[in-house]
């Protein structure tokens, strides 16, 4: 008896526990996740011009009530110092709020010196500063104010010239390519011989939350930076001084992953292009230079703002694909995989845990990046070097929400500095690593290049 | 900026209620039929007549400032005032269909950007600037330029500026900045007409396959939206924020006490949008489609923008004074509340409407 008493107990305690094996779940397999989700549970179904500005569902009620006063501040047009609210423009900007350049949380124009105006200019000398950085040019610092309050001098206004170039496919199609110069007109002081430019346009807002999430060993995984498979794509990570943590990092913002996190990204916007100065960066643009106010009234944005734009800018929720089973864009996505360019577009990747975010943690995104460096040949070249990345190299943009733009932009434009008026050019635009890639699209036919077209408009 | 958005499960739900609700029969012909019609009433009777309208509305202002500028009597300040007053409801009725030019090119930052920069505008009037037309479009900022600047300076700080208060500086500077209105509102105007950038073909064409409304769904999406943006925008932004932080200093349009009225039109804009009545105007719009498929639908939310409407009046205190006032903001916040429930109809059950019976 004692023993059968022993057996029932035992049996008693396997069953949970061959209930619990039974029901241990499998990992889903690639057709159980709906190919809509590019940001996972992070994702909205919104294909309107107001496609990039949605919050992540499912938020707290505090965290909805930070994100909703990022929102709100983002929106804030700033004027002159001093004054009541939204104190601090300039006196030196290339623009007066987030949304001025960051049009509907996306990108926005390639023009300078307008209120429509979304690209700015990067400066630097050759050389390197404390931290590997770029070299300030004296009387300049790092980024070109070209807008002044009244009374004060901008930097410089910058005259941008198009050059249009012909591009003729293998099978005798053609097609118009445009390649931007500028120049500096009118100088408040002389710009030195050997000035480095980069020319920027404002990226979009969404899914920064989750590309921060992504974990530095899966980035890492897909570098090569000597091209050891020998597909002649490297791949490097950039390495930056972040002023937020006072340490190096893996950049993973900036067109050149020449920034680490969200609240750097942020507290520069705020200091370089609208001259409102933040505990990150205390100093105004134009200091040390005749144009700054010597108001003592830095720092200008509020603490509690630049926390709550950072918490926007994480939280903001990435827009669903359209038409995925749609049998060209099926044969499109196939075919941007078979030409090369997901070797650098990484279509999935899985974030990882932040016990803070569970809406960011372990969601599977496609957010067709690797966040590295690649040398993308002399035709988009800036030859300015920033931390790690050399004057060829860009870092892999991020592609979702490339198929709205032309609804959240009016006019849509593509590329770090907007030269590329369709998604056709931005390909086209493709040399150096990614030469390759880019030949073996030349040579699909018309159909199978509108196929792949017609995917990236769905993403 | 948009907060509440149809997810999944929640929207087929919503998709399986609603469909149950009466649908009066109308074929899918007279439907389609009705889908043109809307669209195309939406470009000639509400989003064209809108911004000419506006324009209208401008040049008067510009008309009543100029002669404010060479006669400078109480009687033309008042005037001034009145066409100011005019051209912001306009305006801001306008704002129930802000999709387009007016967003895409940037139309309303250039006429109606808050706050005020106190700072820049005494430099700039003690200044030698000759204030020409030029001058203003050459100004970098453009919280120097639009409706606010010339409020400013027409109501001053306390709403009680006198005619003989205004300098000759301010007085050839809102002439300048009348001008620029004008201008504005004729670009604008010009964006949706033939003879100009022709956004109303664009609209027109919603449904056969081109950018940016490659279907009709997509468009009556955007309609929507922009309805519910508004309610937004004024439910959760700009009376909101003020009322939140208890500041008179954020409300928008405080020197004329014009704020709840602003408020009020920017609703009554949507509704008129919804209702296709904008201006007097009358013709199919969404109200249409939706009563041809689901009335309950389309009483809620006719319904729901009445009451919206109607709780506006129940705020007799000029905004910024309403919302330090003990029982002025109980008013405020059901107004509040009133277009938080009707934006959440409008991005649910409407756009989930638009989802489910507009495939076209």
């Amino acid at each position: 008896m004692r023993i059968r008493k022993i057996y029932l107990a035992a049996a008693l305690l396997a069953c949970p526990a061959l209930l619990m094996m039974c029901t241990k779940p499998a990992p889903f397999s690639d057709e159980d996740y709906d190919p809509r989700l590019s940001g996972g549970a992070a994702t909205v179904f919104d294909a309107t011009s107001k496609a990039f500005g949605n919050v992540i569902p499912g938020l707290s009620n505090y965290d909805q009530h930070i994100h909703d006063l990022g929102d709100n501040s983002v929106d804030q047009t700033f004027v002159t110092a001093p004054a009541t609210i939204n104190s601090g423009l300039g006196p030196i900007f290339n623009n007066v709020s987030c949304r001025s350049c960051h049009h509907n949380d996306g990108k926005g124009s390639p023009t300078t010196g307008t209120v429509t105006s979304s690209m700015l200019m990067r400066l630097s000398i050759p050389g390197t500063d404390a931290h590997g950085g770029p070299l300030a040019v004296p009387g300049f610092g790092l980024q070109l104010q070209d807008l002044a309050v009244f009374g004060k001098t901008a930097e410089a206004s910058v005259k941008i010239t198009y050059t249009e170039q012909v591009y003729t496919y293998p099978d005798g199609t053609v097609t118009t390519l445009r390649k931007p110069t500028y120049s500096f007109v009118n100088p408040y002081t002389t710009l030195p011989v050997n000035l480095m430019v980069s020319p920027r346009m404002a990226p979009p807002f969404f899914g920064l939350g989750l590309l921060v999430m992504i974990p530095e060993s899966t980035l890492l995984s897909y570098a090569d930076e000597n091209d050891a498979n020998g597909d002649g794509i490297s791949g490097r990570p950039n390495y930056v001084y972040d002023a937020s943590k006072d340490k190096m990092m893996l950049g993973r913002f900036g067109m050149k992953a020449n920034t680490a996190t969200i609240l750097t990204q942020a507290a520069a916007a705020y200091q370089q292009d609208m001259g409102i100065t933040s505990r990150i960066f205390p100093k105004e643009s134009s200091f040390e230079q005749p144009q700054t106010d010597n108001l003592g009234d830095d720092p200008e944005l509020p603490d509690s703002l630049l926390n709550a734009v950072e918490f926007y800018l994480l939280s903001l929720a990435v827009p669903a694909r359209r038409n995925t089973t749609d049998g060209d864009i099926m044969a499109g996505e196939k075919l941007f995989a078979q030409v090369g360019c997901s070797s650098c577009h990484i279509p999935t990747m899985q974030t990882g845990v932040d016990v803070r975010y569970p809406y960011l943690s372990n969601q599977r995104i496609h957010a067709y990046t690797d966040l590295l460096l690649h040398d993308m040949g002399d035709g988009l070249a800036d030859g300015r070097p920033d931390f790690k990345a050399s004057g060829n190299e860009w870092k892999t943009p991020a592609l979702w929400g490339v198929g709205l733009f032309e609804k959240t932009n009016g006019t849509p434009f593509y590329l770090h500095d907007g030269r590329a008026r369709t998604l056709e050019e931005a390909i086209l635009w493709h040399d150096g690593e990614a030469a390759k890639a880019k030949v073996k699209f030349s040579q699909l036919s018309a159909g199978e290049r509108g196929q792949m077209i017609a995917f990236l408009k769905s993403l | 900026m948009k907060k509440l958005v149809l997810l999944f499960t929640a929207g087929a739900i919503t998709l399986l209620s609603c469909s149950k609700d009466s649908d009066n029969g109308t074929g899918n012909s007279d439907f389609a039929a009705l889908e043109d019609s809307v669209t195309i009433n939406f470009v000639n009777k509400t989003a064209i007549p809108g911004y000419e309208d506006l324009l209208a509305k401008a040049t008067t202002f510009n008309n009543v400032v100029t002669a404010l500028n060479s006669s400078t009597t109480e009687a033309n300040l008042t005037a001034a005032k009145t066409a100011w007053k005019d051209m912001r409801k306009t305006w801001e009725q306008c704002e129930g269909y802000l999709f387009g030019p007016v967003e895409d090119d940037n139309y309303d930052p250039n006429m109606d950007t808050w706050p005020v920069d106190y700072v820049q505008m005494d430099s700039l009037l003690n200044s030698s600037n000759a204030l020409e037309i030029a001058d203003i479009e050459g100004l970098a900022t453009l919280s120097l330029r639009g409706y606010h600047p010339i409020e400013y300076i027409l109501w001053g700080t306390d709403g009680k500026r006198a005619a003989a208060d205004l300098t000759a500086r301010e007085k050839k500077y809102i002439t300048s900045l009348t001008i620029d209105l004008k201008n504005t509102c004729t670009n604008l105007r010009n964006s949706w007409i033939s003879a100009g950038g022709n956004y109303s073909a664009k609209v027109l064409a919603a449904g056969k396959g081109a950018q940016p409304f490659p279907t009709k769904q997509s468009l009556f999406t955007a309609m929507a939206a922009a309805l519910a943006d508004i309610c937004e925008e004024v439910g959760e932004s700009k009376m909101k924020d003020p009322y939140d932080a208890k500041d008179p200093n954020i409300v928008e349009s405080p020197f004329s006490g014009n704020s709840t009225t602003d408020f009020k039109n920017n609703i009554v804009g949507a509704y008129n949008v919804y209702m296709g009545t904008f201006l007097g105007s009358n013709g199919k719009s969404l109200h249409a489609l939706v009563a041809a498929k689901n009335l309950s639908l389309d009483n809620t939310i006719q319904q729901q923008f009445q009451a919206a409407i109607s709780s506006f009046d129940a705020i007799t205190m000029p905004y910024e004074k309403a919302i330090i006032d003990n029982a002025q903001r109980i008013v405020v916040a059901k107004t509040m509340s009133n277009l938080v429930t009707l934006k959440g109809t409008i991005e649910g059950d409407l756009e989930n409407f638009i989802l489910t019976n507009i495939k076209d």
